[in-house]
């Protein structure tokens, strides 16, 4: 390599570093004007704070109860995804394995969904939730995500269950193995790459939902999420930024955390899920 | 008997095997959805305990004397439009980039992509903030005239700021996406190409981006099912302002329904949008497979 296309490339390196660090700028300063007070805040928001205080942190976690929201969108979030997990895996097993007219038909209403924009049906389903007295509920929410995650995760599934050969099951079944039994401890196993990646867009789209918990959990502060929570202090905190950056941080620091650790998994899950999808 | 037996044993197990997963999607799609078709005939204030049937009424209001729905609608074709071309463009430009076997690599993919996994409404007011109070700053500090106009004050500008938040969101998504499309481009079709003479440019656009094209596929679907339905981001940034300017479709259906008490009118409105979002995708769908039976 040459002198000048050495040179070349370290601009290059350091043109991407700069532009990499200014599109995370907006992060930068949502964080240390949570450290700062009201004043500082609206005297110079860009300038890093004279006096690093915890103050908004400690005020802002007991004020949205922070550990029960946590909880909630654990609860949600895991319930959530648990049962689309099973009750995919189970159907797009059958459905790949069965060849048949009934079969063809079902699997078309179970990925039809994909289709339907949730503004269509928000104000119906919240109607129905209501009357299976699935509303104002963390475990009703989390069971509701059942049926809004299972098109896709069906669509994963199937494609991928179409891939194991079919010999499998049925030396299975030779050694006594039949439904359950040989789905769990035969077949399930097998997509553990599928639901990695079914777990990880999942968890992403869940955790960070807003419309659905808006019309689903928002009437008590024991069931909100995080984000309802970030989102109602604003409103009722509209000029006091310290508080509300501070609340934005604390939403969306779990996140941030997880990605640190998993940002491959992360990543290559993300690019899976739509390359499949 | 033993056939007859096993072929019910089947039945049964495929009854058991598929049944959770209809219930499941009958409770969170069909039944809403069966419902909607019905309250989009009705006048309804969501009070009264009978909801008024009046046929097509709504619909036909929403067509001809609309000035919300046309402007949402309006708006959300303009962001549709503009969403998929910059998003697409700029994030191969940046896998073209990240390709190029930067040092640097990791981290910046990991930079980019980290407002993605950021909650929309939540990016909406940290841009809000930004904006607002981050941009005076930033304008006393560098005097550049960009930090001083009103980038949520101005309807034009404002439409700009839903856009640019909107990308800044998403692109590290549709950036990966495009840097998985180029690792699978063979490294010996560039090298031919160079031997060949080919410049960087036409080496782009001769081999790389032909190659790119189910990267491309996928990405621009995913840029259009997730325009069309732009929402959460609007909320929080600009509330629908200035002026109701910024109002897209999901958003207008959102403020008809529960804002303005509208049921009726407003789940015909989620019709609407329904049909929509169904003719665009059957379309992208048969142009989609036309093409890659070509190639």
């Amino acid at each position: 390599m040459s002198a000048s296309n050495r040179a070349a490339r370290w601009i290059g390196e350091a043109v991407m570093i700069i532009l990499s660090l200014a599109f995370l700028y907006p992060l930068f300063l949502a964080i240390i004007n949570s450290f700062k007070s009201f004043q500082e805040v609206m005297s110079d928001v860009i300038a890093l704070p004279n006096h690093w205080t915890f103050g908004n942190y400690a005020y802002v976690w007991d004020f949205i109860n922070y550990p029960r929201l946590f909880l909630n969108n654990t609860v949600i979030t895991v319930l959530g995804l648990a049962g689309i997990v099973l009750v995919s895996s189970i159907a797009a097993y059958k459905l790949a394995r069965t060849k048949s007219r009934l079969s063809g038909i079902v699997y078309f209403i179970c990925i039809m969904p994909m289709l339907i924009p949730f503004q269509s049906i928000m104000l119906t389903v919240l109607k129905t939730a209501r009357f299976l007295h699935l509303s104002d509920s963390t475990w009703g929410l989390g069971l509701l995500y059942w049926g809004f995650g299972a098109p896709l995760a069906v669509f994963i599934y199937h494609g991928f269950v179409k891939g194991i050969p079919k010999e499998l099951d049925e030396s299975a079944m030779i050694d006594g193995a039949s439904g359950f039994g040989l789905f769990f401890r035969i077949i399930f196993p097998l997509l553990k790459s599928v639901t990695a990646t079914i777990v990880i867009i999942d968890v992403m789209w869940i955790w960070n939902d807003f419309l659905l918990p808006l019309l689903m959990v928002n009437g008590s502060p024991t069931t909100k999420t995080l984000t309802l929570a970030a989102y109602t202090f604003v409103g009722q905190y509209t000029s006091d930024w310290q508080y509300a950056m501070t609340a934005m941080v604390m939403a969306v620091l779990p996140s941030i955390v997880v990605f640190m650790f998993l940002q491959k998994y992360i990543v290559k899950g993300v690019v899976a899920g739509a390359v499949k999808g | 008997m033993a056939s007859f037996y096993r072929k019910w044993r089947s039945k049964l197990e495929f009854g058991i095997f598929t049944l959770p997963v209809l219930i499941c999607v009958a409770v969170a799609f069909y039944i809403p959805f069966v419902m909607t078709v019905r309250y989009s005939l009705t006048k309804w204030n969501g009070i009264s305990k009978h909801p008024k049937f009046i046929g097509l009424d709504n619909f036909r209001q929403i067509f001809t004397g609309d000035a919300n729905f046309t402007n949402a609608a309006w708006f959300t074709v303009k962001y549709a439009v503009l969403y998929i071309v910059l998003i697409n463009v700029l994030a191969i430009l940046l896998a073209l980039v990240l390709d190029a076997k930067l040092k640097s690599k990791t981290w910046l993919r990991a930079a980019f992509f980290i407002p993605y996994i950021l909650s929309l409404v939540i990016v909406g007011f940290i841009w809000k903030f930004i904006f607002m109070q981050g941009f005076e700053s930033l304008g006393h500090s560098t005097g550049w005239h960009i930090f001083k106009m009103s980038w949520l004050g101005e309807p034009g500008l404002a439409f700009i700021s839903v856009l640019f938040v909107s990308i800044w969101q998403s692109i590290g998504f549709y950036l990966v996406i495009y840097v998985a499309g180029l690792q699978s481009v063979p490294g010996d079709l560039k090298e031919a190409a160079v031997v060949d003479g080919a410049g960087p440019v036409r080496r782009f656009f001769s081999v790389t981006l032909p190659l790119l094209a189910p990267s491309i596929t996928i990405a621009v679907f995913m840029a259009l099912t997730n325009s069309i339905k732009v929402f959460d981001v609007i909320l929080s940034l600009t509330g629908g302002g200035p002026g109701g300017t910024t109002y897209s479709v999901a958003y207008d259906i959102y403020r008809d329904t529960f804002t303005n008490n509208l049921y009726g009118y407003g789940t015909a409105k989620a019709l609407i949008l329904f049909v929509a979002v169904l003719i665009i995708t059957v379309i992208q769908l048969s142009i989609f497979k036309r093409r890659e039976v070509e190639a």
